[in-house]
Formats: C-alpha cells, sequence, structure tokens
C-alpha cells in the first residue's frame, strides 16, 4: 500500500460515513465560508499561462480572517474530477476537520461537498492548502494554486503598523529534473508572488514613513525561497503566526515550503523597489513584486543584499532554557536511492508510510521530537494539529520559538519539543511534496 | 595492405588521450571542473607508423579543465600529455570545446547537447594534426539505467602527406584509410545501471568507423567496449575506471583508463545562504 491506495481507501470510507454530501444540495444553510475547488486557466504574466487548480477561481484562495475563538463553518465543494481534500495548516483542531486523509478526514469526491466545522485557534496567520498525493503528477497536489492565507485575529490586536499585506510565493509548471542528493526532483519554469511574475502584476503601494506589515507564506510545494526588499531591511516580528522572542532585522528572509513570517518593514527609502527573490535565476522566472512609494517613479530597482546565512536562534531567546521532556521519540530520516533517473523514496526509521511506525502520545505529556536527518537534503518538518518549541538546531539549543515547519539542515540533527494536548491522529511529515508523497510521513496517536 | 594496418595507430591516437563519452549535461554556472583522464596501452602497436610512436605500453596523461557559463553552455580546455619508457614526457597538443545542451525546461525527454572541439595535436602523436569536432550528445536516465550516445564527427584540417615515395594508389589508401582529409565518423555511447547512489557499472563503447560515405572495412575499423565503474564518493569529485578491449586489428588491445575530477565553485555562496542554488 502506498500513500495513493491509503488516501483512496481513507477517503471512500469516509464518504461512506455520509459527511460528504452531494454538491447540488448547496448550501442547505449558508455557511460562514465557501470554497470551491475548480481547475483554473491563470495568466501569471502575458502571454504565459499556467492550467492548474484553485479556490474561488483566484489565486491564492479567499483569505479568511476570522477571530480566534468564534466557531467557523467552511463549505468546500469539488469541481475537479478527482477526490480532494483542504488541509487547515497550523490550527489546533479535531483530527476529522484537519483536512488530511491519513488521520480521518474525509476526503471529498467529485462535485461533492464537505463542511468543515471547527473552532480556528491559536491566533496568528495560518494557511490552508489540499493535502492530496501528487506522486509523479506534478499537477497535482501541492503543485497546484489551491493554497490561501487564514489569519486568526487575536482578541486585541496590536495595531502597530500602518498597512498590513498578505503575499504568496508559489512556483509553477513542476517537472522532474536532477536533484542536489542523485534522485529526480522537482524542477519548475516559473514562479510567482500571489498570482502574477516580477512586473506583471499591481506593485504594492506604500508612503513614506509607513510601517508595513508583511504576512508572507511559502506556498511552494518543495522550494525553499529566500526574499529581500531592495534597499530596506525587514523585521521578523512573527514565524508561523507566533510571535518570536527577539524581534530582529536582517537583510534578507528563508522560507521554506509552508513555513510562514511576519514582517515589518519601515518604508524610510523612497523609489520603485524589488521585492524579489535574492537569486538572480528566481527572480529571472518571476519570484518579484514591485514596490512603489507614493509620488515616485521610474524602473524598478533591485539592489543585492549581503549574502545571509538564515539563524532560527537570532530570533529566539538569547538563553535558552527548556524544561526536560517526558519522553524523547527519535526519528532517523533517510533516502532510499531508485535511480539518478528515478525520485528517491524516504524513510522514518527506515520504513517508508504507510509502513513507519505509529508513535503513541499520552495527553498532557511533554515530548521531544529528535529530528536526525542523514540525508543530503533540507528538510521542512510539520506537525499537524500542535504547536512546537524548537529547542535544538545544528546542535545548538535555543528556546522560545514556537512554530509548526521548521527546516533540519541535510546531515544535522534538530529537535522540537511539543504538548500533547490535542488527542487525535495527528500526522507529521516532510511538507516538501514529493518527498512527502513518497513517504516521509508518520503518524502519532494518543492511547 | 600495410597502410590498413597502419590505420590503426594514426585514426585512434588522439581519441586516446581523453576517453569519455559525455553526458548532455553542462558544468554548472561558476563552477569548474579539473580532471585527470590518464590510460596506458597494455597491447597496442609496438612500430612506429608513418612517423607515429607506437602506443604500447605508453602512458597518456590529459588534463581537462571544463567551466560552466549558464546553466546551457560551458568550455573546456584539454592538455594532452604522453610518457613512454626511453622517451620521456611529451607534450601532444591542446584542444578547446565549448559545448551547449537544450535546457531542462525546455522539458524534452531525452537531453540534448552539441559539443564542439577544436584543436592541435603534434604529429608524432596524431594524424591528424589539426582538427574540428562535432558531436551531438543524446541522454537519458530511466530509473537505475542511464544512457549516452556521442556522434562524433571530425573534420580532419590538416593532416600528416604521405611519404613521397608512395605511388598514387598507396597515396589513394592513405588518405582513405589512415587520414582521411574530410569528415570522420566515429560514435561512442554508454549504457550504465546504478546499484547505489554512490556507483553505478557499465560498459563504455568507442569507435571509428572512417571517411564519412567511404567507412574502412570491419577489419580496420576501431571498435573498443570498456566495462568500467564510476564512483560518486563525494559530491565534489568524480572517478571513472575501466578497461578496454579492442575487438578488431584496428584496434589497440588492451587500455586500461581512469578519470578523476574534483568540483570547484567559484561563486564563494555560502551552501544555504541567500544566493546559493544548493
Amino acid at each position: 500500500m502506498n500513500r495513493r491506495t491509503f488516501i483512496a481507501q481513507a477517503g471512500a470510507a469516509v464518504a461512506g460515513a455520509a459527511l460528504v454530501s452531494s454538491a447540488s444540495d448547496w448550501p442547505p444553510s449558508k455557511p460562514d465560508v465557501q470554497l470551491e475547488i475548480a481547475p483554473l486557466t491563470l495568466e501569471i504574466a502575458r502571454g504565459r499561462v499556467v492550467h492548474t487548480v484553485a479556490y474561488n477561481g483566484r489565486v491564492p484562495g479567499p483569505l479568511i480572517r476570522w477571530p480566534e475563538g468564534k466557531p467557523i463553518v467552511i463549505a468546500v465543494v469539488n469541481r475537479t474530477s478527482i477526490p480532494e481534500i483542504v488541509h487547515w495548516h497550523g490550527l489546533e483542531i479535531p483530527s476529522e476537520m484537519d483536512g488530511a486523509a491519513e488521520e480521518g478526514s474525509p476526503m471529498i469526491p467529485p462535485g461533492a461537498e464537505f463542511r468543515y466545522a471547527f473552532t480556528p485557534r491559536p491566533a496568528g496567520f495560518r494557511w490552508y492548502h489540499t493535502h492530496s498525493f501528487a506522486g509523479h503528477d506534478l499537477k497535482r497536489g501541492g503543485y497546484t494554486g489551491q493554497f490561501g492565507c487564514f489569519y486568526i485575529e487575536r482578541k486585541s490586536q496590536a495595531g502597530a503598523y500602518d498597512q498590513e499585506i498578505f503575499l504568496t510565493l508559489h512556483d509553477w509548471n513542476a517537472y522532474l529534473v536532477a536533484g542536489s542528493d542523485s534522485s529526480m526532483d522537482a524542477g519548475y519554469d516559473y514562479s510567482t508572488i500571489d498570482d502574477r511574475m516580477l512586473g506583471f502584476g499591481d506593485p504594492l503601494k506604500v508612503c513614506g514613513g509607513q510601517r508595513i506589515l508583511l504576512h508572507i507564506l511559502n506556498a511552494s510545494a518543495s522550494l525553499i525561497h529566500w526574499l529581500a526588499l531592495a534597499g530596506h531591511e525587514l523585521t521578523v516580528v512573527a514565524m508561523d503566526g507566533n510571535p518570536v522572542p527577539a524581534p530582529s532585522s536582517v537583510p534578507a528572509i528563508r522560507l521554506a515550503p509552508a513555513e510562514r513570517l511576519d514582517v515589518v518593514v519601515t518604508m524610510n527609502h523612497p523609489g520603485i523597489w524589488i521585492l524579489g527573490e535574492t537569486r538572480d535565476e528566481m527572480r529571472k522566472i518571476g519570484m518579484g513584486i514591485v514596490v512603489e512609494y507614493a509620488n515616485q517613479h521610474g524602473k524598478p530597482r533591485w539592489i543585492d543584499p549581503p549574502e545571509t546565512s538564515w539563524d532560527y536562534r537570532r530570533f529566539a531567546k538569547p538563553q535558552a532554557t527548556i524544561r526536560e521532556p517526558d519522553q524523547i521519540i527519535p526519528l532517523r530520516f533517510e533516502s532510499k536511492f531508485h535511480g539518478q533517473g528515478a525520485v528517491a523514496s524516504w524513510t522514518i526509521n527506515g520504513k517508508s508510510f504507510p509502513n513507519t511506525d505509529t508513535i503513541t502520545l499520552r495527553e498532557g505529556q511533554r515530548y521531544r521530537l529528535q529530528m536526525i536527518n542523514r540525508s543530503g537534503d533540507d528538510h521542512p518538518l510539520h506537525l499537524h494539529r500542535h504547536t512546537f518549541e524548537v529547542t535544538t538546531l545544528n546542535s545548538q539549543p535555543l528556546a522560545g520559538l514556537n512554530k509548526d515547519v521548521v527546516i533540519v539542515p541535510a546531515k544535522t540533527t534538530g529537535e522540537v519539543d511539543f504538548v500533547a494536548n490535542n488527542p487525535g491522529a495527528t500526522l507529521f511529515h516532510c511538507h516538501n511534496q514529493t518527498h512527502m508523497d513518497f513517504g516521509f510521513m508518520a503518524l502519532f496517536r494518543y492511547v | 595492405m600495410i597502410v590498413f594496418l597502419f590505420c590503426t595507430g594514426s585514426a585512434r591516437a588522439q581519441d586516446n588521450y581523453e576517453i569519455q563519452v559525455y553526458p548532455s549535461e553542462t558544468m554548472a554556472p561558476k563552477t569548474l571542473l579539473i580532471e585527470l583522464h590518464s590510460n596506458f596501452t597494455v597491447e597496442g602497436t609496438t612500430t612506429t607508423q608513418f612517423g607515429m610512436l607506437p602506443t604500447e605500453h605508453q602512458a597518456h596523461e590529459t588534463i581537462e579543465l571544463t567551466q560552466g557559463i549558464n546553466d546551457w553552455s560551458e568550455v573546456g580546455f584539454y592538455i594532452f600529455t604522453a610518457a613512454k619508457n626511453g622517451n620521456g614526457i611529451d607534450w601532444v597538443g591542446d584542444h578547446i570545446r565549448p559545448r551547449v545542451r537544450v535546457p531542462p525546461r525546455w522539458h524534452w525527454p531525452v537531453g540534448v547537447s552539441l559539443s564542439s572541439e577544436f584543436g592541435y595535436a603534434r604529429p608524432a602523436f596524431s594524424n591528424p594534426t589539426w582538427s574540428w569536432q562535432f558531436m551531438p550528445i543524446v541522454d537519458q536516465s530511466i530509473g537505475r539505467w542511464y544512457w549516452s550516445v556521442n556522434g562524433t564527427m571530425v573534420w580532419n584540417i590538416h593532416v600528416v602527406p604521405p611519404p613521397v615515395i608512395f605511388t598514387p594508389e598507396e597515396k589513394q589508401a592513405y588518405y582513405r584509410d589512415v587520414a582521411p582529409q574530410g569528415v570522420t565518423f566515429g560514435p561512442a555511447a554508454t549504457l550504465t545501471y546504478a546499484p547505489s547512489k554512490y556507483y553505478n557499472i557499465g560498459i563504455e563503447y568507442y569507435s571509428y568507423y572512417g571517411q564519412w560515405g567511404n567507412f574502412v572495412s570491419l577489419h580496420n575499423q576501431q571498435q573498443q567496449f570498456f566495462p568500467v565503474v564510476n564512483l560518486f564518493v563525494s559530491p565534489k569529485w568524480e572517478i571513472n575506471l575501466g578497461a578496454g578491449w579492442g575487438a578488431t586489428a584496428g584496434t589497440d588491445h588492451l587500455i586500461v583508463k581512469g578519470i578523476v575530477g574534483r568540483y570547484f565553485d567559484w561563486s564563494h555562496h555560502r551552501a544555504g545562504g541567500s544566493k546559493s542554488t544548493q
């Protein structure tokens, strides 16, 4: 059994339980949010069109802003020809609503509707996206335009900014190409911020002296992206929706697939600038957007920022005092070579999903995931339905950094702690779509 | 008749300095690959032929420098040398080799590139001396298997004239079989299987058919097969080892070869940093 058959069986089982209704019932009563999954032809630049699947005919899907603690009903209708599912990433909600078939959430058959009902928490910048299998079909799953931002508003908003902007990064037209670890991996023809390549969308309009709060999501299926705003520093104030203990200014920011950063920029350098990928070849294929000060004219300018290394510790507590966990769970990641002309499969403790060992949790216990990356790739690791605290990276301790995705670099070990406070099946996986589709997943269950 | 025998040493000589089947992939931009091609002819020609030294027990050392230009082109440069007991080490010649490929973003089902190699080699070691090689390359990885075909065509710009004592018939045979003045054809190919990401095993094929439209007889063609192993012990190193068996009278009967290559990244970007593509 592979992930595809696992999902198909899970979807069929739940569909049989009548949780999914026919789309013709739409809407029996008005939900708070409606999402329609449907094919979309998207012009990302003049004459450059991608054929994808998206929510409500747009990329990204509609921004969902919702007060923390207020129940929400989201009706999702699937107008495609294959089963789909929507995962509410970073939300601490029940397994059957989380939107991962591996946890027991239902797949939505073609033509059917499913209503997700939950109480969004915790506050902060979350997102939603498809959690379906793509495998060798790089027109499915995370390679599509099925993603959107979900902002859960705190009961008291700080509001120390003049303008708030949501930006999503995505890569398009994936194809298999020789990867960094002797196997095939996804490469892309185009990149966009939101739905446009650099130079083809509306600019971000700002005024001198403003403080801009950027909510930036990397919705790429597999690529890590670096961003800089020419002539400006970026102050990271939150990661994955959670405020960081030590907001810091950096010349460039790094986002792994599924990572989010809240960044404050003081607009103190009037001009027409590019907010774009730091790597020239990525800007050339579209990863960037123009930032235009009021009353400024001319061509957009790019200034290379100083070369930057990303260190999570910069944003963590200066003194790391970590409570010892009740249990350490070692997770060893390795790739299985199938040829330079094939995609590698992935194992956790020697087994590929769905054959990976199920890890048992007890409610209220504090666990440490000891993630031993023996592969030659950096992996963005994601834990569903829980928030973890990053406690060790590259053998360096850190504290106070609460996230739901963290990169564990190649040939290193990273550790994160979490409290088992949300009973139900919980998925843990690499957020690189190719890796997760080829075995890089494990299921946690409460006992 | 003697001419036919001699063609074994002349037409093959240049190729024996870098015995390699090329992939279609080009070197990454700002990356330099330095390779040392070493080969030793265990069993080859034993007499001087048309001024060319015997190949048996001759060792060839070639330094190849390949610099990536962008994601679809590179330039290679060769320094050929030869050594033989009693003859010391000799500079043989130099070649320059620009190569372009179909970029991966074109999504072709196979890799395709075109190599063009131009240069000079001393007449004691090669005939022709000046040559221009065109080589379309097609390759593909399918699972653990990999194949590549190099359609090597060489324009012999300058060949060593035949001895003045040759009769018109012998001269005609010389230009046909030993040192054609036109374009010659000699495809090469490889097929490998990778049991592990750290090595593959396979076979390489090298040949010389003769002048386009006027191939020499099979007996006098070069047909050479190398069982090889390629080692990928580190992303910075490449190693190729093989032993070649000549299947025709026109081929050196046994050659052992080795290629050791080291990659150098000139971008000076920190791995994982904001400018790194790794």
